[in-house]
């Protein structure tokens, strides 16, 4: 006989084995919390959300925007607030259609879909603030130096740097920055990979004939 | 909700259970870790049983749905201590039915099965359960054909893994 055959016999045999419970205590199960990746990844992403609202919040306080009225950047900001918050409720939007897809009677390979599709949703958003924040900060930090220029008084024109100096601190303020927006992405991606490593792995699996 | 639905999920799961422990076994390694994704199948049934038509068999849709929880939806937790291992426990095959030759043969092939992909164990799993490529197809997800190929490729690798 087979070996796969002999195995398929001995797997009904095994039946009588299996575990079996009463149904009080499949009763008391159906209230017991779930520990689903689709919970986690909800949980996640709602965190996410918020954060990158909280910390515009957060990081414009009194002193910041008066700080911005000197510079006559006020207008500037908020249009950029407009702008972001926008786009973040577009995001929060196509997030929660996405998590509304997700459904475990769907084939395996929907359901996969279907849950990366709701993570790439949020990873997108991340990269969007990301960018954005690095962008809207280069810019503002330009304004601010211009207004500042034609304001300055004349006191100050001594300390004016010359061509190289301004080179450097240009140079060294996107290399600042890159780095830290580096760091803060590595990080989200490490968060990101252990979170799906085995969902990303799975998916690859069974998609794998398609790609050949 | 209300009891009615309750009531009746419950029963059709007490009926069906064996379909739950069956996965269980092909995806955990100790009890603990059974009864953990035993319990996270059946939190996903219920969530998912209100949009159950009854126009699939009971046993068909928990099928898709607790394999779905296995390969996707359960997340695995730690564990520092290992807690009794399957073989001392289950898969005992009564020796008064099979020689020691053929005993030892099948504890391989459970043995082997454990060290498949989670894609190839559900694989393997539908072919014990005699569920033709229709069907597979259709709980994965993938074509018929596709079904065909990675079915075999997995049979290989099972036999190879047995008589290396």
């Amino acid at each position: 006989m087979d070996d796969l055959d002999l195995l398929k016999k001995d797997w009904k045999k095994q039946e009588k084995n299996l575990p079996h419970l009463s149904y009080d205590e499949i009763y008391k199960m159906i209230w017991k919390k779930s520990s689903s990746i689709v919970k986690w990844i909800f949980i996640i992403s709602i965190i996410e959300f918020l954060l990158g609202a909280v910390l515009n919040f957060v990081l414009a306080d009194e002193e910041y925007w008066l700080q911005m009225e000197k510079y006559k950047l006020t207008e500037f900001i908020i249009g950029v607030y407009i702008f972001t918050y926008a786009i973040t409720f577009y995001f929060i939007y196509k997030f929660y259609m996405n998590y509304k897809k997700i459904s475990s009677t769907d084939s395996a390979s929907k359901l996969m879909k279907s849950i990366l599709r709701t993570r790439k949703t949020v990873k997108h958003y991340i990269g969007f603030i990301l960018i954005s924040s690095a962008v809207v900060f280069l810019v503002t930090l330009y304004l601010m130096l211009r207004n500042h220029a034609t304001t300055a008084e004349a006191t100050t024109t001594n300390m004016e740097f010359d061509m190289s100096q301004w080179f450097i601190f240009i140079g060294g303020t996107l290399l600042v920055l890159a780095i830290l927006l580096g760091i803060i992405w590595l990080i989200y991606r490490v968060v990101y990979g252990i979170l799906l490593r085995r969902l990303n792995k799975n998916y690859k699996e069974l998609k794998k004939l398609e790609m050949e | 909700m209300n009891k009615e639905l309750e009531h009746q999920f419950v029963t059709n799961l007490e009926k069906h259970q064996n379909i739950a422990h069956k996965i269980c076994r092909i995806y955990t390694n100790d009890k603990d870790s059974h009864n953990d994704l035993f319990q996270e199948i059946t939190i996903q049934l219920w969530k998912a049983y209100p949009k159950f038509r009854g126009d699939s068999k009971f046993s068909t849709w928990m099928y898709r749905v607790a394999l779905n929880t296995a390969i996707t939806l359960y997340r695995k937790k730690k564990r520092s201590i290992r807690t009794q291992d399957y073989d001392s426990v289950h898969f005992k095959i009564k020796s008064e039915e099979y020689n020691d030759e053929v005993e030892q043969h099948l504890k391989l092939m459970y043995d082997a099965i454990r060290q498949l992909n989670d894609i190839d164990k559900a694989l393997i799993f539908l072919y014990l359960e005699d569920k033709n490529y229709a069907e597979i197809s259709d709980t994965l997800g993938i074509t018929e054909v596709n079904a065909r190929v990675k079915m075999n490729r997995v049979k290989t690798k099972l036999k190879n893994l047995i008589n290396p």
